[in-house]
């Protein structure tokens, strides 16, 4: 089963170029321009992993991870930034982020930390899925 | 709504002006006192010397009088006693010469003496002038004599012609009566009365009731001559007093004798009276005067020394605003490195996913026509960021060429134009609207890099305050005055309370979170605007946004 990343950049040339080579080896991907534009992307589809920018115009990064961890089953979200800020990148590990990358990052890198993500948010789905089911066999 | 402003004003310490006012206060102080208790001295002592010299010649002149006044009868007296102790044959006949010997011994009281009988005939005549055989049946003197018994007359010139003046006994024997006379010696009646000269002015004389001098001066007024004493009215016991005399003021102190009505005088010139006087006060005036002078030495030490202490401070404060300066500067560039971080890390990333995207479609073999369009936009793409890069880039350098820290004249409104631009970076990222209002001002004189410092810390401060909220704008306004460019770094932000306006511009003052702020930055722009001889102001509505303003001194056009 594919992998499906949703891309939150305002760079739109990152975020496309991303995007197609991604999706060439075998991941579903989709961009989205702004915090409030993923928002709406995430309550439309489930997603596995979300690359969200940290400065956007609209809205602070941090702030939409925030909103996303706070979503029931929430996707993975690998944080990237222009400039590393030790203590951005605190409040975003303890906000609940899987990785925060420091813009450029190498790609082959980046694909291996998307992969890495898209298995911790599986198996949290599977071991859920499990404890329903457990739940469901004993009623 | 309350508007609150403040303002710290900066201009540089003019020293000189305030040694002179630190010495005029001083001098104030010292010296008002000295100048009170100078004069009080002055009138207390002036009055007492008055009181004291007047009461001495009131003194002076009562004895003076008792003495004249007992001479006059003594001398009387006597010739009562010589004129009852002989009869007058005897006296005719030869004692009279003895007698005048007698008279004569101990000072030249008298001029003459002589003998007159009842008709008024001189009988016998002892002196130096030629007398003898005259008649005085018709004399004042004798009609009075004959009259009271005793006679001391005026001076009068009678028949030697000369000024002088008598007593006379009448001594009655058998039925008839014979005068025994004097002359007194008028020059020693003279000395007698002008005893004692004092000063360079004083005399003491006498005039008679109708003004005429009975007495020699001792600046040769002679006898009989009209004295011109203006006061001839009779009073009791002493008086003093200022009158004018041939336009010259005298003190004069009065008596009058009793017998005969002779007025008693001694004056003496105001300023002569007064010399002793106003040699004390000269004196006084000269220790004031050396008092008021070693005050002003002291005034004047004490004010150096403070402005020396002053100054001493000032560059100690100064060379502590260079150091905050300097370790501003390395916060302000960490903050700026910051964004530039972002702006040329952003395009860098978008080149590294084309170059990888590049790699991928190249790595297909064959390359389909779809996938060299492909590749051929990538490049395109890798192109546009780099030029993205070379803007960023350039601008950098522009800003970093002036870090001339040298003054000169500098045109503000080109130089805010490119940190905008560069600070734009920022802006853009923290979705404010960095915006500029910018007019043709004149130079003014600083050094590049501290202005670049100034408003650089203004403007990430205004960018600090309107970070994030969406609607964020700040605007960047240069204005010419009359003697000054006016620079106005305007912000929505949420604005400054009023309480704490006095205080933003202290040092290590800080409003943001721990590791976001030093609190140095408005500490350094007071500091740099100060030296650069200008004033920072603030205003604010809280909840509207702040405004500071910067305000220089233009460059002065000098004429060739």
């Amino acid at each position: 089963m594919s992998i499906r990343v949703l891309l939150v950049d305002d760079e739109v040339s990152f975020s496309q170029t991303l995007a197609k080579i991604l999706s060439r080896r075998g991941f579903i991907v989709a961009t989205a321009g702004s915090g409030e534009e993923a928002l709406v992307a995430l309550a439309r589809e489930p997603w596995d992993v979300v690359l969200l920018d940290v400065k956007m115009p609209d809205r602070d990064g941090l702030s939409v991870l925030g909103d996303i961890r706070a979503m029931p089953d929430p996707p993975e979200v690998i944080m990237l930034t222009g400039h590393l800020s030790r203590s951005e990148e605190e409040a975003g590990l303890s906000g609940g982020a899987f990785a925060y990358l420091l813009k450029p990052h190498p790609i082959p890198d980046l694909e291996s930390r998307i992969r890495d993500a898209a298995q911790s948010v599986r198996h949290r789905r599977e071991k859920t899925e499990n404890s329903l089911a457990r739940k469901g066999g004993e009623l | 709504m309350s508007e609150g402003s403040v303002s710290q004003r900066a201009h540089p310490t003019d020293y000189r002006a305030m040694l002179v006012s630190l010495v005029r206060r001083v001098l104030l102080v010292s010296v008002l006192p000295l100048i009170v208790i100078a004069v009080a001295n002055f009138i207390l002592f002036y009055s007492l010397n008055r009181s004291i010299v007047l009461e001495q010649q009131a003194n002076l002149l009562r004895y003076h009088k008792e003495s004249i006044e007992a001479f006059l009868a003594n001398l009387t007296a006597e010739v009562t006693a010589l004129a009852h102790q002989y009869p007058r044959e005897e006296l005719v006949n030869g004692h009279l010469e003895r007698l005048f010997e007698v008279l004569q011994q101990s000072a030249k009281v008298i001029t003459d003496i002589g003998v007159i009988d009842a008709d008024g005939q001189h009988l016998k005549y002892v002196g130096p002038f030629d007398l003898a055989g005259r008649n005085y049946r018709e004399a004042e003197w004798f009609t009075e004599v004959v009259e009271r018994g005793y006679y001391i007359s005026d001076v009068f010139t009678g028949f030697r012609g000369v000024p002088h003046f008598i007593i006379a006994v009448k001594r009655s024997e058998g039925d008839s009566f014979w005068i025994l006379r004097i002359t007194v010696n008028t020059d020693y009646f003279s000395r007698l009365v002008d005893a004692a000269h004092v000063g360079r002015t004083g005399e003491t004389f006498i005039v008679n009731r109708e003004g005429r001098f009975q007495t020699k001066t001792r600046f040769g007024d002679r006898l009989l001559e009209p004295s011109g004493f203006p006061d001839l009215t009779y009073h009791d016991g002493i008086k003093v007093r200022t009158l004018r005399m041939g336009g010259v003021g005298y003190i004069c102190t009065t008596t009058w004798l009793s017998s005969p009505r002779w007025l008693l005088i001694f004056r003496q010139q105001v300023r002569d009276v007064f010399a002793p006087l106003r040699n004390a006060v000269v004196v006084g005036i000269l220790m004031s005067a050396a008092g008021v002078l070693g005050a002003g030495v002291l005034a004047f030490l004490f004010a150096h020394r403070q402005v020396q202490a002053l100054k001493r401070a000032d560059a100690e404060n100064e060379a502590l605003t260079q150091r905050l300066v300097a370790t501003g500067k390395t916060a302000a560039v960490g903050e700026m490195s910051a964004g530039l971080a972002h702006e040329i890390n952003n395009p860098l990333a978008t080149i590294d996913t084309l170059q990888t995207w590049i790699r991928d479609l190249a790595g297909s073999s064959p390359i389909s026509e779809e996938d060299r369009l492909e590749i051929l936009d990538a490049a395109t793409k890798i192109g546009d960021q780099v030029a993205r890069c070379k803007t960023i880039t350039q601008g950098l350098l522009k800003f970093a060429r002036r870090v001339d820290s040298s003054p000169q004249p500098v045109l503000l409104s080109p130089m805010l134009e490119e940190m905008v631009t560069v600070m734009r970076t920022r802006a853009r990222i923290e979705g404010v609207a960095l915006d500029t209002d910018l007019s043709d001002v004149p130079a003014v004189r600083g050094a590049p890099a501290h202005l670049q410092q100034i408003f650089m810390n203004l403007i990430n401060n205004a960018l600090d305050a309107t970070a994030g909220r969406g609607d964020g704008r700040v605007v960047v306004r240069t204005r010419a005055t009359d003697r000054a460019v006016r620079v106005d770094i305007e912000d929505n932000g949420p604005g400054i309370p009023q309480e704490l306006l006095s205080s933003i511009f202290l040092p290590f003052y800080t409003t943001k979170p721990v590791g976001k702020g030093t609190g140095l930055g408005l500490a350094i722009c007071y500091g740099l605007v100060q030296e650069l001889g200008g004033s920072i102001e603030v205003s604010s509505q809280p909840g509207k946004g702040a405004t500071f303003t910067v305000t220089l001194p233009r460059v002065v056009q000098e004429r060739a």
